[in-house]
């Protein structure tokens, strides 16, 4: 049973359709990425999951059913404009927001506090919100997100204002609260981390989803005929059935002629001793996928 | 603890912690003690009373000088006794204009060839000074009505004034004290109290919710409490505080006043009665469950408190008008308009208790002008519970009287 289940969901603000007919599921334990670009209308369709705006059609499905106000406690949200209260305590605001996500004050005073040990918080806890870095407040965000131990959680661009340790960090909170079943939705931009969590992924242009699937579907429905090859030594020219030989991040790039198969490329250069140390299918990166695939239907607004 | 009650103590306990609240909260009544204090050490140190230091202080400063006559009509002989140093006859203006030069006297009257055909009589002044007239000067009355009687001293005092009226009431209730300038002193500090205090808890409220606009909680907040929890909860802490504040405002001037009611002279039936702290509390919880609905609306459409600048300034103004007409609210308590501004609602709280701190008013109006603030609180409330939703509170537009009133009925 999916987590999160959302069917054909449409949204108009004035002549301005934001979501069209948008469908996914969201299935426990796994990370799927919202991916698209600026004002495609992955902010909008978060917001209706959440119940922040209501569809103009289309229904939602979230933990076996409709969204209720005892549900919204079940989930964890990181909206992509984020926001503490600024003159507040750093503990006090962590504490009445998990209190209002249902926990008790004991609950969310002791929760907050070892969450506040990990992301190394503590000696900040007595400040203002308003004192603390832009890091400092990112991972704050992060803690009322967590708090109260969600089993869906909706992150907004997790990575924003992040130096790579921090990045390094929530990438490991993520990957741990999918390890624990947790059903996990990423919007993000940066393709790369996308690449590296996600095991589904809905890519969104105009509103509509325009590339829906497993990752690594998307990559082998993506990928060229090519190969990527690493050896010590210098390849052959006029390898058979290879059309061109290029540079690619330190290795070759052999384009392969039509109808040429991969193993007939292996077996040549075996038979000709040439030392391999990397041989593989050309994959392209999301963000070929993601230029490739928006150009297609239309590109950014 | 239900959210509401959360979201409730969350806001009570930041308003009350503010060090702005706290500063005013214990401000006012201290300066209140101070000039009690500063009373007390003057009455000791010159004798007078508490009272008429006070009389004072609101008095107009007098030239001690005395003041010149030319008198043209001819019918001034003689100067009335007691007046021969506070009045000078000049013979022509030329030399009254010369001695007001060099500040022998304060002022002359110039009393016309035809004085008593049209009572035309010029006085001349060095100051300008519209609003006062001749009123100050109460020897040209004593002049002239002396003149006109041919020196008969009994019927120039009952020209001057005729009535010298004693006022019994029939009813066992203590008259105000007119001559006490304290009994319209508690009114204008009771009206100033009550609009400062509706006005700030209201203005909190529309702090409190553009706050959480600006800084982006609210998006939080909306996947967490409904919006009905979050505007009731804001409704009661910040009424709470503003409860709070008036109880220690008006408390402190109670026990101020009461134990000082042998400083003042007043007599023992004008102290503040507890009635009036008990008609305060309901009229600043009426009163403030209405301008804080209007703020919440305001402060649900708007994107920040710098746009809301103006939408205030509409919604404040009836709380303004009663200011307006202070003085015919406290001379005239029982004055038509009084009453129906002490009767309609967006005016009642603060002129209904400028009246009942200044004389009995009939418990029918009290009652009448409760209700109807009740009403159009329940009203208020009502509407901008359905205007206070998640997609005005996160969009956020400029503010348009017209669209506000058009949420404001299209959801009660």
């Amino acid at each position: 049973m999916p987590s999160i289940d959302v069917r054909e969901i449409s949204k108009k603000f004035g002549n301005l359709q934001a979501v069209d007919k948008v469908s996914f599921t969201v299935e426990p334990g796994e990370i799927f990425g919202l991916l698209g670009p600026n004002g495609a209308g992955k902010t909008t369709s978060l917001r209706i999951i959440l119940d922040i705006f209501k569809p103009d059609s289309g229904t939602i499905s979230v933990l076996d059913g409709p969204m209720s106000e005892e549900k919204k406690n079940l989930i964890g949200y990181l909206p992509e404009e984020r926001g503490l209260y600024q003159e507040m305590q750093l503990d006090r605001c962590l504490i009445y927001l998990a209190t209002l996500k249902g926990l008790t004050e004991s609950e969310a005073r002791s929760r907050v506090n070892d969450y506040l040990v990990r992301f190394d918080l503590l000696d900040a806890r007595k400040k203002k919100v308003k004192e603390l870095s832009k890091g400092m407040q990112q991972k704050a965000q992060l803690i009322t997100t967590l708090v109260h131990e969600p089993q869906i959680v909706i992150i907004d661009e997790p990575f924003s204002a992040l130096d790579p340790v921090n990045t390094q960090m929530v990438k490991d909170i993520l990957l741990e609260w999918r390890a624990k079943g947790t059903a996990i939705v990423m919007c993000t931009h940066q393709m790369h981390n996308a690449e590296e969590l996600c095991d589904r992924l809905a890519l969104i242009n105009r509103g509509r989803v325009v590339l829906y699937g497993a990752l690594h579907e998307i990559q082998h429905q993506f990928a060229r005929d090519a190969i990527v090859v690493e050896s010590s030594q210098d390849l052959p020219d006029g390898l058979p059935g290879v059309t061109s030989v290029q540079k690619h991040n330190g290795s070759k790039l052999l384009t392969l002629a039509k109808g040429v198969k991969t193993e007939d490329i292996l077996r040549t250069l075996l038979e000709r001793n040439i030392p391999l140390e990397k041989f593989e299918i050309a994959m392209p990166t999301l963000d070929e996928i993601f230029i490739q695939v928006v150009k297609e239907s239309g590109g950014e607004e | 603890m239900s959210k509401m009650l959360l979201v409730l103590r969350n806001e009570f306990v930041s308003t009350v912690r503010r060090r702005s609240f706290i500063l005013t909260l214990i401000l006012i009544p201290l300066v209140g003690m101070l000039s009690v204090v500063i009373i007390n050490i003057i009455q000791k140190s010159t004798g007078q009373s508490a009272g008429s230091i006070v009389s004072t202080l609101f008095q107009p400063t007098v030239s001690t000088l005395p003041e010149g006559f030319i008198d043209e009509s001819g019918l001034v002989k003689v100067i009335p006794p007691g007046y021969e140093y506070r009045l000078i006859r000049f013979n022509n203006e030329t030399d009254a204009k010369a001695s007001l030069a060099s500040k022998e006297i304060g002022a002359y009257f110039i009393i016309s060839k035809d004085y008593l055909q049209s009572g035309s009589v010029i006085y001349v002044r060095p100051d300008y000074n519209p609003m006062s007239g001749v009123s100050q000067s109460s020897s040209i009355d004593a002049l002239m009505a002396y003149a006109l009687t041919n020196g008969n001293l009994n019927l120039a005092y009952r020209i001057q004034d005729p009535i010298n009226a004693t006022q019994v009431s029939v009813t066992n209730v203590e008259q105000r004290n007119v001559d006490n300038p304290l009994t319209y002193i508690i009114p204008y500090i009771v009206t100033f109290l009550f609009y400062i205090v509706i006005l700030s808890s209201s203005t909190l409220m529309l702090s409190s919710i553009t706050n959480e606009k600006q800084n982006r909680v609210m998006e939080i907040l909306m996947t967490s409490v409904t919006p009905a929890e979050l505007l009731s909860g804001k409704i009661i802490a910040l009424g709470l505080a503003g409860l709070l504040q008036t109880v220690v405002w008006l408390g402190s001037g109670m026990l101020l006043l009461n134990s000082s009611t042998s400083l003042f002279a007043l007599s023992s039936a004008f102290q503040i009665p507890v009635s009036l702290l008990i008609w305060g509390v309901f009229f600043f919880l009426l009163g403030y469950a209405v301008y804080a609905s209007l703020m919440a609306g305001i402060g649900a459409l708007v994107p920040s408190l710098r746009e809301a600048s103006q939408a205030t300034t509409i919604v404040i103004l009836p709380m303004v008008v009663p200011l307006v007409f202070i003085n015919q609210l406290i001379q005239q308590p029982n004055s038509t308009l009084v009453v129906i501004l002490s009767i309609f609602p967006l005016t009642a709280p603060s002129t209904m208790m400028a009246r009942l701190s200044s004389i009995p008013v009939p418990i029918w109006q009290i009652l009448l002008s409760l209700g109807l603030l009740a009403l159009t609180a329940i009203f208020l409330v009502r509407a901008i519970a359905g205007l206070f939703r998640t997609q005005n509170l996160l969009s956020g537009t400029a503010f348009s009287l017209k669209y506000f009133l058009r949420m404001l009925f299209s959801r009660a």
